[in-house]
């Protein structure tokens, strides 16, 4: 009984939260307090709803290349902050800091990008 | 006598101008208008929300019935511990977020404001919703769906939004709160200011929830977005 209550509490806790839990939608599955930093090349960037990807070929530290999908928010956002599709081209190396998936594949989410002209873009488009 | 016809004369040119103002202001053409001032508040604009959470922020907790309870542990358990691959969320396999949660995406909408009608056109999935202002009631043989039937009224500055005929297909929030057919929400919509929209919901669902509980958010103007397209299955690579 106890112990019911004490969950109920927890759980009830999270919902008329005084501490909002601020994140992008679906980002569940990647690990956002431990974001990482990646340099890669483009392979070639998807301009779409709902969600931007770049491709990036990254070298490890053996030199292997291991392919990363990094995704970002809606075009329409990005476009808001400043964006614009022409600023990302195959061939062009990039810093990325990334929130990584949680289940350990190659693909993460997008929290900002340094362009190779240094150029800071913002990866969600809103505060 | 020539002095008086002097000052006549200088009185005179001093009052053309005058005179031609005058006539000028009379038939200046006043703005043209196809019906009076409107009586009622106007939301028209781009909206966008002030705050995003992936938390609804009830004002009060909302009481969930046991059943209703197990599912949202279940659905907060599983977006913990998916494959970004595959989706659990609705909306990740671009499913209509249905309300309030259109309304609080991250994504801009905008009050289009007719005599009859208020549309709420959504960039996000490019969504259109229509509000009846002109006094109907909901039909009685309502299909289910994902937005619902809404009818409003004005109470003073506040647009009162009723909705019923809602699927069972939609969360609440991006957190997972669920609901069933038998919701109906009430939204108080008020323009606190020429940039501030403010909306208080009232999510009553004697299936879901023990007793109505209220969410509150506001949303502020953006004069120089306009809605874009936004195709959800262009590109969706969840499955």
């Amino acid at each position: 009984m106890t112990k019911r209550l004490f969950f109920v509490v927890v759980l009830i806790g999270g919902i008329a939260a005084s501490r909002p839990i601020s994140a992008h939608h679906s980002s569940s599955s990647y690990d956002m307090e431990h974001p990482v930093n990646v340099k890669g090349v483009v392979k070639n960037m998807e301009w779409t709803n709902p969600h931007v990807f770049i491709f990036l070929d990254v070298k490890d530290e053996s030199g292997a290349v291991e392919e990363w999908r990094v995704e970002g928010n809606s075009p329409n956002m990005l476009t808001r902050v400043g964006w614009r599709k022409e600023m990302i081209n195959p061939g062009e190396t990039l810093q990325v800091n990334g929130a990584p998936a949680k289940n350990g594949s190659k693909v993460m989410r997008l929290i900002s990008l340094t362009l190779a002209n240094g150029q800071k873009l913002d990866g969600q488009g809103f505060k | 006598m020539r002095n008086h016809f002097l000052v006549l004369a200088v009185a005179v040119m001093a009052a053309v101008p005058l005179v031609l103002f005058a006539q000028s202001g009379t038939h200046r053409p006043s703005p043209i208008r196809s019906w009076a001032t409107l009586p009622n508040p106007d939301f028209s604009g781009v909206w966008f929300i002030e705050e995003y959470h992936r938390n609804l922020l009830p004002n009060e907790d909302p009481p969930l019935l046991p059943p209703a309870l197990e599912l949202f542990k279940k659905v907060q358990h599983e977006s913990a511990h998916h494959d970004p691959n595959v989706a659990i969320d609705p909306t990740e396999r671009c499913i209509p977020p249905g309300i309030p949660r259109t309304e609080l995406q991250p994504f801009p909408w905008e009050i289009v404001q007719a005599r009859d009608r208020i549309v709420q056109i959504f960039e996000y999935q490019s969504l259109v919703r229509q509000i009846f202002t002109d006094g109907r009631g909901h039909p009685s043989d309502l299909d289910p769906t994902y937005m619902g039937h809404s009818t409003g009224k004005f109470e003073g500055n506040t647009l009162v939004i009723d909705t019923v005929g809602f699927n069972d297909k939609t969360w609440l929030d991006p957190m997972g709160l669920p609901h069933s057919d038998a919701m109906h929400v009430v939204e108080r919509m008020r323009r606190v200011d020429h940039d501030t929209l403010e909306n208080t919901y009232t999510i009553d669902d004697p299936k879901t929830y023990a007793k109505p509980w209220t969410a509150t958010k506001t949303f502020k103007l953006h004069s120089d977005w306009s809605i874009k397209e936004y195709v959800c299955t262009e590109n969706n690579t969840v499955k």
